[in-house]
């Protein structure tokens, strides 16, 4: 009833829904397409930018070897990230998708509880696990191994540890929501047409998961590369992704056009990788 | 919502306690699984756990020596004046910006939910557009407006923190509103009550847990956010994760350990209300 009596207070309905829109029109997709304007744009040290329009900005990135590393280890990084919080994630998944106790609901917040506290509180906890008097190092020296403390921290492998870290819970409940919507009657059918357990999994289980792969992994991909306080933190001066670079570029230098152009690379390399992505895993099956 | 929707939002294979594990591995692989997520929780539950041991470090080395645990870094943090108002510009922030994003939230859900009809999906596709799009890009944006805009810095904060906590919010409470038994309210209605008065006194009521916790979620995203506050934070408005971000990107030191585990224990509490009252995977259906 309530459907029908809806369908007829259509300004109603859009008084409800004006709120929302002014506010992301005026604050969200209205400056995000005058900041990523701004990237076509001349630079200049007294003003934000200078009103003439270039294609500089691009030319400059594309051709400067420093900046096409860059790129190249932002989404390398994000890739290696990406892969392991898979792995990592769909087992964690798996596991809570088959377990019937009351464990599970504990299980499942402790999975959730380190994704609340926040990016630096995670990134902070590795620092004091792996700084030169952290708990890895006295491991390793109590255990006789290294004589002196080793610098863990200032590298990429820390940074992409702390990041899958990061990531991880991002990955597990797409994941574990496309595994428990999944017909349980599916698994015991394989296995009484024969399928040994294994390969029931690899042709029944995973590919009738995938929507929550994809839907995860594109959330990690994209939540990494856009990262600036990791490999801030963690990588030091080894470590540079394009979200540093874009900080440094517009509070440091203050160079808009140059800070906006990298940001626009970023959500474009983003959003075609993802799509790549989801037009590989929908052709695999 | 129509019954048959009500029905397929079901089905019957939900049940889950017939699941059949699906790798019926031997006794050995089954032993591996369970080895390979405890060491995943290890790794989860680590920097966490440390963090929260080092607090009561009796030194500034970080000396794992339980044995003469002390509250000396607590102290510090209350005796320290920038993390302490950083501290409290974050709860107010967050407290600003969580209760804008349920009102907001609530009002766009229920326009979502009980008048777009077909084109809901859309809709809800549409609401979760901050989420879509990386959280730099939201500030650095806003950053641009404001040289460009007179707009307050803190507002321009606020309205950054409640774009990327409206996702959260609208997801959660439009949740809440589908669990609502459409018949109540159409029995509400055949009995002559008007629109405003089923709000408040049927749908409202019914819906409070789901809304109070997106209430709940939305702060804890604020408190934690850092890339919304890292570009438009000014001078007298610093957040706690921003002020930390500062401090330890010079020197480490157990204070940090002693505030961030308020922060966990914050966390966590408010984690374990959400759960009493819709369970947090309700509230973090996206």
């Amino acid at each position: 009833m309530t459907q029908e009596k809806g369908h007829r207070s259509a300004p109603f309905a859009a008084a409800l829904l004006a709120p929302v829109s002014i506010l992301y029109l005026v604050f969200l997709i209205v400056p995000i397409g005058y900041f990523l304007a701004v990237s076509f744009l001349k630079y200049s040290p007294e003003r934000l930018y200078l009103p003439e329009l270039t294609t500089d900005n691009y030319r400059r990135l594309l051709s400067d070897g420093y900046y096409r590393q860059i790129i190249y280890d932002t989404f390398r990084i994000s890739a290696i990230v990406t892969l392991f919080s898979l792995i990592f994630g769909y087992t964690l998944a798996y596991f809570l998708s088959r377990m019937k106790s009351a464990w599970r609901g504990i299980l499942m917040f402790l999975i959730i509880a380190p994704l609340m506290t926040g990016v630096i509180v995670r990134t902070y906890g590795w620092i004091v696990l792996l700084g030169s008097d952290g708990l890895v190092n006295r491991l390793l020296i109590g255990l006789g191994l290294v004589s002196s403390p080793i610098g863990l921290l200032n590298t990429e492998p820390t940074v992409i540890v702390a990041l899958v870290h990061i990531m991880l819970p991002y990955m597990v409940f797409p994941i574990f929501s496309s595994l428990v919507s999944q017909d349980p009657h599916l698994v015991p059918a394989a296995s009484t047409l024969g399928a040994r357990p294994l390969r029931t999994f690899f042709e029944v289980t995973l590919p009738l998961s995938r929507s929550g792969i994809v839907m995860g992994s594109a959330l990690v991909f994209t939540l990494t590369a856009g990262s600036i306080v990791t490999p801030e933190l963690l990588g030091g001066r080894n470590v540079t992704m394009l979200g540093q670079t874009i900080y440094q570029l517009i509070l440091s230098t203050f160079n808009w056009p140059l800070g906006a152009a990298v940001a626009a690379i970023l959500v474009v390399c983003q959003f075609s990788v993802i799509s790549l992505y989801f037009r590989k895993m929908r052709r695999a099956y | 919502m129509p019954i048959d929707q009500l029905a397929s939002a079901n089905p019957p294979h939900a049940n889950r306690a017939i699941v059949e594990p699906a790798i019926d591995l031997s006794r050995v692989g089954r032993l591996l699984f369970t080895v390979a997520v405890a060491a995943l929780y290890v790794f989860l539950l680590a920097p966490l756990l440390i963090v929260i041991y080092a607090s009561f470090s009796p030194d500034q080395a970080n000396t794992y020596d339980i044995s003469r645990a002390s509250l000396r870094w607590y102290r510090a943090f209350l005796d320290s004046d920038s993390f302490v108002s950083a501290f409290k510009f974050s709860v107010m922030l967050a407290l600003i910006a969580s209760v804008l994003a349920t009102v907001i939230g609530f009002v766009t859900a229920y326009g979502i939910v009980r008048f777009l009809g077909k084109k809901r999906e859309i809709g809800r596709s549409l609401a979760m557009l901050p989420m879509m799009v990386p959280h730099i890009l939201i500030s650095l944006s806003l950053l641009l407006l404001l040289t460009q805009l007179p707009i307050p810095e803190m507002a321009a904060l606020v309205i950054g923190h409640v774009l990327i906590c409206l996702p959260f919010t609208i997801a959660g409470i439009t949740a809440s509103l589908e669990g609502v038994d459409a018949d109540v309210e159409a029995a509400a209605y055949t009995l002559g009550a008007s629109r405003w008065v089923v709000l408040r006194e049927v749908t409202l009521p019914l819906v409070a847990p789901g809304v109070l916790s997106a209430l709940i979620f939305a702060f804890i995203i604020s408190f934690g956010d850092v890339y919304i506050a890292l570009f438009l934070s000014g001078p007298g408005m610093t957040t706690l994760p921003i002020e930390i971000f500062s401090y330890i990107q010079w020197e480490s030191s157990p204070v940090i350990a002693a505030i961030t585990t308020v922060q966990i224990v914050m966390i966590v509490l408010f984690g374990l209300l959400i759960e009493r009252l819709v369970g947090l995977r309700t509230a973090m259906r996206l």
